[in-house]
């Protein structure tokens, strides 16, 4: 009874929190801007943090998948969320060109690969007038249906997000007491150790990197419908990449509310900082946020659930 | 004095029940405006530039400067006569640099700082997603420097462009170079040299359009990456080529290299022009202004005679930075504030589809303009008609404006004389 007690209060506030703070639409989008972190960083946990294969430019999947929006948009004049199908097959395909050479290289190589492509797309895209060049592309500009995804309030956004992260953890949920969960595990202890008790690593890397890939490009997708607008910096810069992977770490990596948690924290405090000392103009949003990070990570290495998990071993003791 | 405190403040109350409280909060009331600029990233210096001209605008509107009264009827000081009086507060936010920060801000000083009105924001990206937000909630958003062209051709009824575009300063060089024609210098050869972002390509590629619609041929484009570490190949190609007029669009760190490159190279061309950006940056005049005389540049800034509303502005500005002058960017983002102020004060309320019906209404003349443009009236899609750029040359290590003739404080020397 107990053990469900806790997680039912938290979904059912994280149903009626739009309703809460209905007058207060900068607390209603914050909102929305947490779960929509949240289901970047989750995507990422997937190879990230379970797989272990700590990737630092999955901004591609996610920059696939706000460009893909914007340019159906654009050039065939859908509605930018019809292009989230297409930024995710995409990025399944340029997951699986990227893995397959990239996967094989261990540790800090496979990190350095992925900035590398990172950055290679992103100047790609900058020379490319099909995708707006260094300017960037538009949505809509005023909504011609509903389709369109633009409101006044981020009400509607908050329950979209919420509706696909919860997706998102529950299809990770299932990974993760599956076969492939303890491939996953297996492989981020020790590789070497897997394969020689018959897991087919690379294999199973692979299918993870593509998986984390899909949803990255649809967050990718979902951010485009709610800003209404990439350029090469906002969509493929390594700013995005880096975003995922703190939050995934600050609230502990591989594991199933350890990305959301990490938004929870970050993103508040990301805008909250901004709202407060931007104005002043002194540079000081960025040194209360790294400071925080910083101490974060000094007294809680692996995450703030690790408090979590820490009681439950007191307890157990 | 004491005395009446207490019935005051029960008179106050009473009329603040009875709703009646207006006359009587009006003394001191304060009109607030909302601010998105780069306070800090990439941009972060251009947009503290800004701020601090436009809290100038503000302590002149607010307080007074009894010459530039003269000029502009809202320099008289005690706020804005026509809303009562009130006093411009201005609340400023910082996009970091990304659309979405910008996005994010706009909505909080809207809502939550209940802004009449938005100004910014710098980068055409985030005046994009900021000012569409804007849009949605009915707020007037005033943009003094994004330059992207699709901007006004949203459709929007709340966006309105101060600045002049791509297009303005292609006919500002176009018709400087028909001058020089004339004159007598060659003009055939033209070679262009720009940066390979959104600035340098689209501005690059407006300059050639209206140059081949004007009879100027661009034969040679080069087009390089503004963080490179050496131009060397790029400036051999031009001493080979040898063009008789060269075109920069470049940033800071690239103007500086590709001046010291081709000094180095001994190269320069009979007329040198360079867009703005880059050779303006205060940082380039101050160590490199001897290397280029005869510069040809544009701006929106012109010093003009002594007495002059931009000179005037420009010395308030200086006591206020402490020794840097107005340039092309803050002038722009000083003189979108003065539009936004002078429709708010016509408007007489705070109301936005007033203050819309206003700024659509305005019409200000070229004596009132800080920038230099021919005044300030907006078309349907909210682009003001008669921005224009003004040329400039850099003569011993400043910038005089030499072009269009009733502007000018200077002839035109030429050829470039460079070092």
């Amino acid at each position: 009874m107990n053990r469900f007690l806790i997680p039912g209060a938290l979904l059912a506030l994280a149903l009626v929190y739009p309703l809460l703070v209905q007058s207060l639409p900068v607390y209603e989008r914050l909102g929305a801007l947490v779960l929509l972190g949240a289901i970047g960083a989750s995507a990422w946990n997937i190879v990230g943090g379970y797989a272990g294969q700590v990737s630092v430019g999955h901004a591609v999947f996610f920059g696939f998948g706000a460009y893909s929006s914007v340019v159906v948009y654009t050039h065939l004049g859908w509605p930018p969320i019809a292009g989230a199908p297409l930024g995710m097959a995409l990025s399944v395909l340029l997951a699986a060109v990227i893995g397959v050479p990239t996967l094989r290289l261990s540790g800090h190589y496979f990190s350095m690969a992925t900035i590398a492509v990172g950055e290679l797309v992103r100047v790609l895209s900058s020379t490319s007038e099909f995708l707006g060049g260094a300017q960037g592309l538009g949505g809509p500009a005023i909504p011609r249906t509903v389709f369109d995804l633009s409101f006044l309030s981020a009400m509607p956004f908050y329950y979209i997000f919420l509706v696909v992260l919860s997706l998102l953890l529950l299809l990770t949920w299932i990974i993760e007491r599956g076969r492939m969960g303890f491939y996953l595990r297996a492989i981020k202890d020790s590789e070497r150790a897997a394969r020689s008790l018959g897991v087919s690593a690379g294999r199973y890397k692979l299918y993870a990197y593509m998986l984390s890939g899909a949803f990255a490009a649809l967050a990718g997708s979902l951010y485009l419908c709610m800003f209404g607008f990439v350029d090469p910096d906002s969509g493929f810069g390594i700013l995005i990449s880096v975003k995922m992977v703190v939050m995934a770490a600050l609230g502990g990596a591989g594991q199933l509310f350890g990305p959301l948690v990490g938004a929870l924290i970050l993103v508040p405090l990301e805008e909250l900082s901004n709202s407060l000392l931007g104005g002043q103009g002194a540079g000081l949003t960025f040194v209360v946020y790294g400071a925080i990070i910083v101490i974060i990570a000094r007294f809680l290495p692996s995450g703030l659930l690790s408090l979590l998990n820490r009681r439950k071993v007191n307890r157990v003791d | 004095m004491s005395k009446t405190t207490r019935r005051t403040t029960m008179v106050g109350a009473v009329a603040l029940a009875t709703g009646l409280a207006r006359p009587a909060m009006a003394q001191d009331a304060t009109v607030k405006i909302g601010i998105i600029y780069p306070l800090s990233g990439n941009s972060a210096t251009a947009g503290n530039y800004s701020k601090m001209a436009l809290e100038v605008g503000a302590d002149v509107i607010n307080n007074g400067d009894a010459d530039l009264a003269k000029f502009i009827p809202l320099a008289k000081g005690g706020g804005l006569p026509g809303l009562k009086n009130a006093k411009i507060q201005l609340v400023f936010a910082d996009n970091q640099g990304t659309p979405a920060a910008g996005q994010n801000q706009a909505l909080r000083l809207i809502t939550e700082e209940k802004v009449a009105a938005l100004i910014g924001a710098y980068q055409s990206g985030i005046t994009l997603t900021a000012s569409a937000i804007a849009e949605r909630h009915g707020i007037p958003f005033v943009n003094g420097e994004s330059v992207a062209a699709n901007l006004t051709e949203r459709g929007f009824k709340w966006f309105f462009r101060v600045t002049p575009v791509a297009i303005d300063f292609a006919r500002a060089y176009s018709a400087f170079l028909k001058e020089q024609k004339a004159a007598g210098r060659k003009t055939d050869n033209i070679a262009l040299v720009h940066e390979n972002t959104e600035y340098g390509n689209s501005v690059g590629s407006v300059i050639i359009d209206q140059f081949k619609k004007d009879g100027f041929n661009v034969g040679t484009k080069i087009a390089y990456s503004a963080n490179s570490s050496d131009v060397q190949p790029q400036v051999l190609q031009l001493k080979e080529k040898n063009p008789d007029v060269l075109i920069f669009i470049s940033y800071t760190s690239d103007a500086i290299l590709y001046t010291k490159t081709m000094k180095e190279l001994n190269w320069k061309p009979g007329i040198l022009i360079a867009d703005n950006a880059g050779f303006n940056d205060p940082a380039f005049v101050k160590s490199l202004g001897n290397e280029v005389e005869g510069l040809i540049n544009r701006s929106a800034f012109s010093a003009g005679k002594p007495g002059s509303v931009p000179d005037l502005f420009n010395k308030l500005y200086v006591k206020k930075t402490g020794g840097d002058g107005l340039d092309d960017v803050s002038v722009r983002g000083l003189q979108a504030f003065m539009v936004l102020a002078d429709a708010l004060n016509r408007a007489g309320s705070t109301e936005p589809a007033k203050i819309q019906a206003a700024l659509k209404a305005t019409d200000l003349p070229a004596e009132q303009m800080v920038a230099g443009y021919d005044g300030v009236k907006f078309d349907d899609k909210g682009q003001n008609t008669k921005a224009a750029s003004v040329v400039t040359q850099m003569r011993g290590g400043k910038y005089v404006t030499v072009a269009p003739k009733d502007r000018a404080t200077a002839e035109v020397i030429l050829p470039y004389k460079g070092w």
